[in-house]
């Protein structure tokens, strides 16, 4: 950095600092990755010990997103170093960073469509368990695609003809669907093209407001983040563009076409083999869906009002109830009075009328109770089902025991004459035995 | 002057030290088990379908004599607002005494992929809300929408002015159709039709994907290298992990309220310009007379607080107030500056009305 260095000098310090970089790596491994050759890129340390220590666990996706943006790191760090290296010596240019930065992306090896295009790279690396992205379904077609588009696109719009017109024809539009779907992701991969394009620009004119004593970038990591600043201020731009909103939801729609057209050849040959397809599932679904909802809307319309009406009923009959267990004088006249249950049952629906019809049952056998009982005794309340007030519940409660009352007296009646029944056969079996022995 | 002053012994140094931290919290981090998150104590109260209701219990019982029910958005899972002891809006709300429920949306399969907005708003919410009322035997309760949760509130307080008392909208997009809006521009381009009929569901990957490509730079590159800053720090590794788990455990959308709330919402931006219609209801914004808190992030790019502000202008109360928090989206739940200026800000402006 002292400005002397022949670029001699430069490639020889450089080649020291990678030699360094690799051996810290290696004892950072503790020596399971032995050093290669300096020039080697950093990202393939990384790229060996995630092969070598990746094994199975809870926090794998974090590990991969991890080691991911760790790789683009340091070959970015890599780049930018080299160039921080080289920094004026003589004879040499103050360094383009944009370039060191570009490079830093331009990874060997990787996908050419990538290259100069750190956008469309980190979108080619969002993939994962929780991530998919539009271009997956794509690149797992590339093969065929490219093997159509070798032999002419001419054949898809020929006219079908004859006995598997049908199947010709899906078959076309499928194929039309993928070019469109290629096509689209394309232009996808130009605009964010031109999204990293801007983002170099930008990352000059952000670097440009450090030039001055005390505002400079003196770490790697503060380097990097003006980057991504610049990155993420430059795609902004891009993604509020008309532009963008059109070559998006191209790629979007063109991927839900090839996507329809699959599900039509999946569902056809899951119908050839005799299995339950989508559209049938879905067709279940939406009636159930309907269904349910019928139900709902009933509940809450025609029940609703059902119950109220019940429960405006047991109101009523609580009513009467209640009048009814006033504290009254033990005169035998006002008792004969026509039982208030029997007025409220006529014009009750079916709990009041099971109240009542126990009422006016047991009135007569309470009024001869109270000729005899004291008149502090009469003044209680007999049957506590029968005169407290009632509550919705209680009344259905009361309902649910006179019919199991009834079943149950049914039952009995049914049995006692099961039983004589019986007990009068054997008496005449009897009879006919003794008839019969005495002659 | 050249911008760049790299020593490029220190910047060995800085490469040197930035792999063996790698090196070492990778092992670590293999090592750790799942994430628990959610810590306060709830009691189930109702549930229907994959919808569960939930009641917070607080280490002393509420002071307040109407219950807050939380409205969360579909798109990601309730426990934000109770991710971990130390950043939990619930925790803290409870423990000014206020008395808080959740609905918790579960997560929908193809069986629920007619559902619809109607479902949700008219269904799903007035249920719960009128389950919290009988409970508490109170006619109106207060409701608290977050996000998408917002917006549901807003048309559910609307159509149902009468069984809320306070409303309390969260980071709630308003207005669909700001400039800064990213998500709402891009939906725009879409032909939500064909995408809903093919997809079905929408699956929560896609949705992931979306969101990243929000800020991808940020939120796919920067983010992991800060990790690695904080790999050796236990503590702080488990709050990263927690936060990336709710990040990516994300439901399914129903397909058919997906389809609504993309074309009446994003696209058609009817929640603001009118003529919605949830099942067979209109939405006025000028219905909503109760008093209005309004609570959105600065740094918010999901919902910019653009799309958030406008709520003032369209709806029919004049006791509306406005709180801006520094912050972003998520940070309005779970940052230390969080904890200490919303749970309380909550519940001062209810307490003082």
């Amino acid at each position: 950095m002292n400005g002397t260095k022949s670029p001699q000098d430069w490639m020889n310090d450089w080649q020291q600092l990678q030699s360094q970089y690799w051996n810290a790596w290696s004892d950072a491994t503790r020596g399971t990755v032995q050093p290669p050759a300096a020039s080697t890129p950093w990202q393939e340390g990384l790229e060996q010990w995630s092969k070598m220590f990746g094994g199975v666990s809870k926090q794998n996706d974090i590990a991969e997103r991890l080691m991911s943006s760790a790789k683009n790191y340091v070959a970015v760090m890599q780049s930018m170093l080299s160039a921080a290296t080289g920094k004026m010596p003589t004879g040499f240019a103050v360094p383009n960073w944009s370039d060191a930065l570009r490079n830093g992306f331009n990874m060997p090896g990787m996908d050419a469509a990538f290259r100069n295009n750190p956008f469309a790279k980190i979108f080619g690396e969002m993939r994962g368990p929780n991530v998919q992205g539009f271009g997956n379904l794509s690149e797992n077609f590339a093969p065929f695609l490219n093997q159509m588009k070798q032999e002419g696109l001419s054949w898809l719009h020929a006219p079908a003809f004859g006995f598997a017109r049908e199947h010709q024809e899906q078959y076309q539009k499928m194929a039309a669907a993928f070019i469109e779907l290629q096509e689209a992701i394309g232009k996808y991969n130009a605009i964010m093209l031109k999204s990293s394009q801007r983002s170099f620009e930008i990352f000059e004119s952000k670097l440009g407001e450090h030039d001055e004593p005390g505002r400079q970038i003196d770490s790697m990591r503060a380097l990097y983040d003006l980057w991504i600043d610049a990155a993420e201020e430059a795609y902004a731009e891009i993604a509020l563009s008309d532009e963008f909103r059109k070559v998006y939801g191209d790629v979007v729609n063109s991927q839900m076409r090839v996507r329809q057209h699959i599900q039509q050849q999946v569902e056809k040959m899951g119908s050839d083999f005799g299995m339950p397809t989508r559209t049938e599932l879905n067709s279940v679904h939406k009636r159930l869906h309907e269904l349910r909802r019928e139900v709902r809307n009933g509940r809450s319309a025609e029940t609703s009002k059902e119950i109220e009406e019940l429960r405006e009923e047991v109101r009523e009959l609580k009513r009467s109830m209640a009048e009814r267990n006033k504290p009254a004088p033990a005169s035998i006249e006002k008792r004969a009075r026509p039982p208030r249950a029997a007025a409220a049952a006529r014009v009750a629906k079916p709990v009041e009328r099971i109240q009542a019809t126990r009422s006016q049952k047991k009135r007569p056998n309470r009024t001869k109770v109270a000729k005899r009982r004291p008149a502090a005794e009469r003044a209680k309340p007999r049957s506590a089902s029968i005169h407290a007030p009632l509550s919705f519940a209680e009344a259905i409660k009361a309902m649910r025991r006179t019919v199991e009352n009834k079943t149950a007296k049914r039952k009995k009646s049914a049995a006692a004459m099961m039983s004589v029944a019986v007990k009068t056969s054997h008496v005449i079996k009897r009879k006919r035995r003794n008839r019969a022995r005495s002659r | 002057m050249d911008p760049i002053r790299i020593d490029p012994r220190r910047a060995m140094e800085e490469a040197t030290k930035f792999n063996q931290k790698l090196i070492a919290g990778l092992k670590t981090l293999r090592t750790l088990d799942d994430v628990e998150y959610g810590t306060t104590d709830r009691e189930e109260i109702y549930r229907e379908d994959k919808l569960v209701l939930y009641r917070f219990k607080g280490v002393n019982k509420p002071t307040s004599k109407v219950p807050l029910l939380i409205v969360y958005a579909l798109v990601n899972r309730p426990y934000m607002v109770d991710l971990q002891d130390d950043r939990s809006l619930v925790k803290h709300l409870l423990a000014l005494g206020e008395d808080v429920y959740i609905i918790d949306w579960g997560y929908p399969d193809q069986s629920d992929r007619y559902l619809t907005l109607d479902d949700y708003i008219n269904g799903y919410i007035k249920r719960c809300v009128d389950v919290v009322a009988k409970r508490h035997k109170v006619e109106k309760i207060n409701l608290l929408g977050i996000c998408q949760g917002g917006s549901f509130s807003l048309c559910f307080a609307s159509i149902y002015p009468q069984k809320v008392e306070h409303l309390i909208a969260m980071v709630t997009p308003v207005d669909f159709h700001t400039k800064d809006n990213m998500l709402s521009h891009w939906t725009r381009g879409i032909d939500v039709d064909l995408f809903v009929d093919t997809l079905g569901n929408v699956p929560a990957d896609l949705m992931n994907w979306c969101y990243l490509t929000l800020k991808p730079m940020r939120l796919f590159q920067q983010k992991y290298i800060g990790l690695v800053d904080i790999l050796d720090d236990k503590v702080e590794l488990e709050n990263f992990l927690r936060m990336e788990k709710w990040i990516f455990d994300s439901p399914d959308q129903a397909g058919e309220a997906f389809r609504q709330f993309i074309k009446d919402f994003y696209q058609g931006n009817k929640l603001i310009e009118g003529g919605l219609r949830i099942g067979d209801k209109d939405v006025d914004l000028k219905n909503i007379t109760m008093p209005v808190l309004n609570i959105f992030a600065e740094q918010d790019q999901l919902v910019p607080p653009s799309a958030s502000r406008p709520l003032q202008k369209v709806i029919g109360t004049d006791d509306y107030t406005e709180l801006a928090f520094k912050g972003g989206h998520i940070g309005i739940y779970v940052s230390g500056r969080a904890q200490r200026e919303v749970p309380s800000a909550i519940h001062d402006w209810l307490g003082k009305r």
